[in-house]
C-alpha cells in the first residue's frame, strides 16, 4: 500500500509525540512533525528534534523539542527589533513577515509578530497571534510559555487581569522564568 | 480699412498662437505627473538552506532578465562558476527599503543554497532579489507607461533618436525647414510618403494631441506648438518628454508609451540595461509600432533595425564594427509581453485597492504596489490548467461544441497570501475572471464544514459509525428531498472517516441534519463565507454558491489550523516619493479549536490516501502529506478540488461558463489540475503538530473498528480525542475492556505532566 511507508506502527505513532527518540530509526510517523526532515522551498524548518537515542539506550526524558530561529529569520528578527525601537512599526512588521515566509510554522515568529501588535496597542490581534503561536508550539514548553505570556499581556492590556494571571501561571508552569 | 482688417487678423492670429502656446505648455507640464501605478510580484528571498538548485536560481535571474556573462560588468548580470554564482544586483526599491546596486555571491550545493556572501566576503544571512514587475494600472484610455529620468536613459538612445529621426534636433527651433524640404524631395522622387520631416518636438506635439490625420491646418498648428515648446523648454527636457511620451506598441487595450515601458514590454528589463541592437530595435519601432511590431513582423523589423544600425554607423554614433556586430544579433524580444502576464491576479489587486483609492490615484499618482504573487506558483498553475483542460476537452463525455473553462487560486495558508490566480484557460486574456466572478455551487466542498461542526459538538469522532441510508426530508409544500449517493448505492453503517473520504451523500446528510443546518451555516460564515447561505437541506450537498476565491478563503482556515486570515494580494502601497502609504499586515483570527481542525485535517488526509482524492497520489511525491476534498455539483455542472500541503493551498474549479453539465466529477476534472499544480510547487508536507489531548489510532476503513497491522488489512490512521471508546476489532489482541490507545496515552499524559510539574 502506498501510504504504508508513511505510517509507522501504531504503538510508535501513538507515542511518537511523547517519546520521539524511541521511534528513531523507523520511518517518520505519518502526521507528526518531523522537523528538519523535509524542508520545503519556503521553509527551512528549524525546530531541533532531540538527539536520537542509540538502540537499547533509555529514551531521553522530556518530549521537548526546542524551536529556534534559523540564521535568516534570526537576522530579520534583529532588524525588526531595530525598526520597532525606532518607531517604524510598519517596517518592522514587514521585516517579521519576511521571516515568517521563510519559517511559517515557527511559533517564535508569531510571538514576535504579536509583541509588535501589542506595541501598537492592538491587543486583540496580539492575543490571536499568541494563540496561533500556541497552536504551533505543541511539545516545546519554552515556546508555549512565550505564547502564554504574550496572551497574558494582551489580556492585561484589555483589563482582563484575572484571565491574564491564569495565562501567566500556565506560562510559569511550562517554563519557569 | 484694409489695415484694420489686417490688424484684427493679426490680433486673432496672435491670440490663436498664444492659445496654442498655453495649450501645449500645459500639456507638457501636466504630463510629467500622470504615472500609472506599477505592480510588483513578491521578491524571491535568498538564504542559506533555501532548497533552490543552481539551475533554478539561474532561471529566476533570467526571469528578471539578468544576463549571463563571463565578467560582471554592470548591474543586471551574473556568472556561474561551478557551485558559485556571482550576481550584480540592480538597485531596487522594496516597501521597507531602498537598496543600491551590489554584488552578491551565492554558493550552492546538492541541497540548494549553502551560503551567501557580499563583495567583501562577509556572510549575508538573507538577501532578496528585486521584485518582478508584473504590470501597471493604467487609465481607461489605455495609455500605459513607465516614466524614466534622464539618468535612467542610456546615452545611446537620444543619440540614436537624433541620428535617425531628427539630425538637427540640437540646433533647430522646434521645426526643421531643411528636413521638410529634404522629405518633400524624397517623397516627390519616390511618389509616396516615405519621410515625414517632423522633428522630435513635432512628433511629441502630435502624440500629446493624438491627431493622426495629417491636414495642412493640423500641420500648421503642430508646427506652432513645436516652436512654442522649443521656446519654453530646454532640449534636454524635450528629449526626456519624448522618451517618456512616444507610442511604441499596442497590447490589447493597452497602449505602450515611452521607452521605459517599451523596454520592459519587449525585453523585460530596465531601459538602462539595453545594448546597441536592442536600442536600435526600439528606435526602429518608433516609425510605426504596428507595421514594425517585433512580435508579429520579425523579418521586417530586423531589416529596419539593421538599417538604423547602418545609419548610426554612417553618422559616427557608433563604429562600423559595432554596428556590424549588432546587426548579427537576433531581435532578442521576449515571447510574451511583460506586464500582461497575470490579468486575473492584477484584477484582484485592482479590486483590493479600489476600496482605498480613487481610480485616478491608481492611474496617475505613480504608486508602487507590492503584491504576494509568486511567479513560480503562477506559472505552475497556468501551465497545469491549460494542459489539463486541453486533455479533458479531448476525453469529455458530453462533448458540447464549446470548450471547458477553469480557474485556480493558490494561497499560503499561514499568511493568507494569495500567490497565484488563474481566471480562465486563456491565461493572458483580460476578460471574465472566473476566480473572482464565477459564482458556482460548491458541491461536496461543503462537507468538511459539516464534519467540523460534528467534531466540535463532541458527539462525533473519526471512528464514529454513521448510517449511510436513504434520507427523506419533507419540504414545505408537500415536496420531499430524497438525495442519493453518487453511484446510487447505500452503504449502511460506515465510520465518519470513510463517509467523508468517499464523499458519501446519504451519511453526510444524516450527520448534517443531526448537527443542524444553522450550525453548518454558522461554521461556513465563521470561516469567511460572507453571504449567509440559505438554510435548506440541499445546502448539505453544496447548494451554496461560491467563487473559487471564496472557496480558497474557506479552506485557508482549515489549512491554517482553524485560524482565519483575510486573503490578501497586496502587501504594501508606496507613494511616488518613496513613502509607505498603506500596509496590509498579516492578521489572524481563531475561528475553530486546533483540536477540531486537526481531527478534520486528518480526515482530509484520508481523502487523499483512501478516498476521492487518491488518484492524485501517483502524480505527487510519495512522501508528501496532503489533505483535500473533491466537489461535484448536481449533474456534474461544477468540478472542484480544494486541498493543501504544509506550504500551499490550491483550489481548482472546472466547468462550462453556461453551466452545461461537464460529465466530470471533482476527482476527474479538477483533481488532475490540482495535482499537477501541487507537483510543480516545491511542497512541504502537511505537518501540523497534534494538539495535546488527541491520540493517533488506526481503524479499519470499512467498519471503523480499532485495528492493528496483522489483524486488519484495510486500515486508516486517524486522530481522536484521548479517552474516546473505539470498539476493537475482534482478534486484534486488544484488552477485553476496550482501548489500548486510551490506556497508553492516559499513562503517557500523566507522565509528561509530571515531568513539567
Amino acid at each position: 500500500m502506498k501510504t504504508g511507508g508513511r505510517i509507522a506502527s501504531t504503538a510508535c505513532s501513538a507515542l511518537v509525540a511523547i517519546v520521539l527518540a524511541a521511534c528513531a530509526g523507523r520511518p517518520p510517523a505519518p502526521y507528526e512533525r518531523t522537523p528538519g526532515a523535509t524542508p520545503g522551498t519556503r521553509s527551512p524548518g528549524s525546530a531541533q528534534p532531540p538527539a536520537p537515542a542509540a538502540p537499547g539506550e533509555r529514551p531521553p526524558a522530556p518530549a521537548a523539542r526546542q524551536y529556534r530561529l534559523g540564521p535568516a529569520a534570526n537576522a530579520l528578527v534583529a532588524q525588526a527589533h531595530t525598526q520597532a525601537n525606532g518607531g517604524e512599526f510598519a517596517g518592522a512588521a514587514a521585516t517579521l513577515e519576511r521571516a515568517l515566509r521563510i519559517e511559517p510554522d515557527n511559533p517564535l515568529l508569531w510571538v514576535e509578530l504579536g509583541r509588535l501588535q501589542l506595541q501598537q496597542d492592538n491587543a486583540a490581534q496580539a492575543d490571536s497571534m499568541g494563540r496561533k503561536a500556541l497552536s504551533l508550539a505543541t511539545g516545546d514548553p519554552d515556546a508555549q510559555a512565550a505564547a502564554w505570556r504574550l496572551i497574558a499581556d494582551s489580556l492585561r492590556a484589555r483589563g482582563r487581569n484575572g484571565e491574564a494571571a491564569e495565562a501567566d501561571s500556565r506560562a510559569s508552569t511550562l517554563s519557569p522564568r | 480699412m484694409l489695415l484694420g482688417l489686417l490688424g484684427v487678423a493679426a490680433v486673432a492670429g496672435s491670440a490663436w498662437v498664444l492659445y496654442l502656446d498655453l495649450l501645449v505648455t500645459r500639456q507638457f507640464e501636466g504630463r510629467r505627473w500622470t504615472l500609472p501605478a506599477l505592480v510588483y510580484a513578491a521578491p524571491l528571498e535568498l538564504y542559506a538552506g533555501l532548497p533552490l538548485p543552481a539551475a533554478e536560481l539561474a532561471h529566476e535571474l533570467e526571469r528578471l532578465h539578468y544576463r549571463r556573462v563571463t565578467q560582471l560588468d554592470r548591474p543586471g548580470t551574473y556568472r556561474i562558476n561551478g557551485g558559485r554564482l556571482d550576481v550584480a544586483l540592480r538597485p531596487a526599491r522594496f516597501p521597507d527599503e531602498k537598496r543600491d546596486a551590489q554584488l552578491l555571491s551565492i554558493f550552492t550545493g546538492a541541497d540548494g543554497i549553502e551560503s551567501l556572501r557580499d563583495s567583501a566576503g562577509h556572510e549575508v544571512p538573507v538577501m532578496r532579489l528585486e521584485p518582478l514587475l508584473i504590470g501597471s494600472i493604467f487609465p481607461s484610455h489605455g495609455e500605459d507607461r513607465i516614466v524614466v529620468t534622464p539618468q535612467e536613459v542610456p546615452p545611446l538612445l537620444p543619440a540614436a533618436l537624433k541620428a535617425v529621426e531628427d539630425r538637427r534636433f540640437d540646433s533647430h527651433r522646434g521645426v526643421d525647414p531643411q528636413a521638410i524640404l529634404r522629405a518633400l524631395w524624397v517623397d516627390a522622387r519616390a511618389g509616396q510618403i516615405e519621410q515625414g520631416g517632423s522633428t522630435l518636438t513635432q512628433q511629441l506635439v502630435r502624440s500629446y494631441f493624438l491627431s493622426s490625420r495629417q491636414t495642412l491646418g493640423r500641420k500648421v498648428r503642430e508646427a506652432i506648438m513645436a516652436i512654442a515648446l522649443d521656446a519654453h523648454f530646454t532640449k534636454d527636457d524635450l528629449m526626456n518628454a519624448y522618451i517618456n511620451e512616444i507610442f511604441l506598441g499596442q497590447d490589447g487595450d493597452r497602449a505602450i508609451h515611452g521607452f521605459g515601458l517599451a523596454s520592459q514590454f519587449y525585453f523585460g528589463k530596465p531601459l538602462a540595461e539595453l545594448d546597441l541592437p536592442e536600442i536600435a530595435l526600439l528606435v526602429a519601432v518608433v516609425r510605426g509600432p504596428s507595421y514594425y511590431d517585433p512580435r508579429r513582423h520579425a523579418d521586417r523589423v530586423l531589416a529596419r533595425r539593421n538599417l538604423v544600425l547602418k545609419e548610426l554607423a554612417e553618422q559616427h554614433v557608433v563604429s562600423a564594427a559595432e554596428a556590424a556586430q549588432a546587426a548579427r544579433r537576433p531581435l532578442g524580444v521576449s515571447p510574451r509581453p511583460a506586464g500582461a502576464y497575470y490579468p486575473a491576479y492584477l484584477d484582484f489587486v485592482r479590486r483590493t485597492l479600489r476600496r482605498d483609492y480613487r481610480d485616478q490615484d491608481l492611474t496617475e499618482a505613480g504608486l508602487s504596489i507590492y503584491t504576494s504573487l509568486d511567479p513560480r506558483a503562477q506559472d505552475a498553475a497556468e501551465r497545469a490548467l491549460e494542459r489539463e483542460l486541453a486533455r479533458l476537452d479531448h476525453v469529455k463525455k458530453h462533448a458540447p461544441d464549446h470548450s471547458l473553462e477553469g480557474a485556480v487560486v493558490v494561497t499560503e495558508p499561514q499568511s493568507g497570501d494569495v500567490i497565484a490566480i488563474v481566471g480562465g484557460r486563456d491565461v493572458g486574456y483580460d476578460g471574465f475572471d472566473r476566480a473572482l466572478d464565477a459564482h458556482r455551487a460548491m458541491g461536496s466542498l461543503v462537507k468538511p464544514f459539516i464534519y467540523l461542526g460534528a467534531l466540535e459538538s463532541g458527539r462525533y469522532n473519526a471512528a464514529t459509525v454513521v448510517q449511510d441510508q436513504p434520507v427523506d426530508v419533507p419540504l414545505p409544500g408537500g415536496r420531499h428531498w430524497r438525495p442519493e449517493n453518487f453511484n446510487h448505492d447505500v452503504n449502511g453503517p460506515v465510520p465518519v472517516v470513510r463517509a467523508l473520504a468517499d464523499s458519501l451523500n446519504l451519511a453526510t446528510v444524516g450527520v448534517g441534519l443531526d448537527v443542524g443546518l444553522p450550525k453548518v451555516a454558522e461554521t461556513l460564515q465563521r470561516f469567511g463565507l460572507e453571504r449567509p447561505p440559505e438554510q435548506v437541506p440541499a445546502m448539505l450537498l453544496g447548494a451554496v454558491n461560491v467563487t473559487p476565491l471564496e472557496a480558497a478563503q474557506l479552506y485557508n482556515g482549515l489549512a491554517n489550523g482553524g485560524f482565519r486570515n483575510p486573503l490578501r494580494a497586496v502587501r504594501a502601497v508606496i507613494g511616488a516619493d518613496g513613502k509607505a502609504l498603506k500596509a496590509f499586515p498579516v492578521q489572524v483570527t481563531q475561528v475553530a479549536t486546533p483540536e477540531a481542525v486537526y481531527q478534520l485535517d486528518r480526515l482530509l488526509i484520508a481523502v487523499m490516501d483512501r478516498g476521492t482524492g487518491r488518484s492524485a497520489r501517483p502524480l505527487l511525491p510519495a512522501q508528501l502529506v496532503v489533505a483535500g476534498k473533491s466537489g461535484t455539483s448536481s449533474e456534474f455542472r461544477d468540478s472542484w478540488f480544494a486541498g493543501f500541503s504544509g506550504s500551499d493551498l490550491t483550489v481548482v474549479w472546472v466547468g462550462y461558463d453556461d453551466n452545461t453539465p461537464t460529465g466530470f466529477t471533482g476527482s476527474a476534472g479538477a483533481l488532475p489540475v490540482w495535482a499537477h499544480i501541487m507537483a510543480g510547487l516545491n511542497e512541504r508536507s502537511w505537518n501540523a503538530p497534534m494538539p495535546d489531548g488527541l491520540v493517533d489510532i488506526e481503524i479499519e476503513y470499512p467498519t471503523g473498528l480499532r485495528a492493528l497491522p496483522g489483524c486488519a488489512e484495510d486500515r486508516v490512521s486517524v486522530a481522536v480525542p484521548a479517552g474516546v471508546q473505539v470498539q476493537p476489532k475482534p482478534g486484534c489482541g486488544f484488552p477485553d475492556n476496550g482501548n489500548l490507545t486510551t490506556t497508553l496515552t492516559d499513562r503517557a499524559h500523566q507522565w509528561i505532566h509530571e515531568l513539567f510539574r
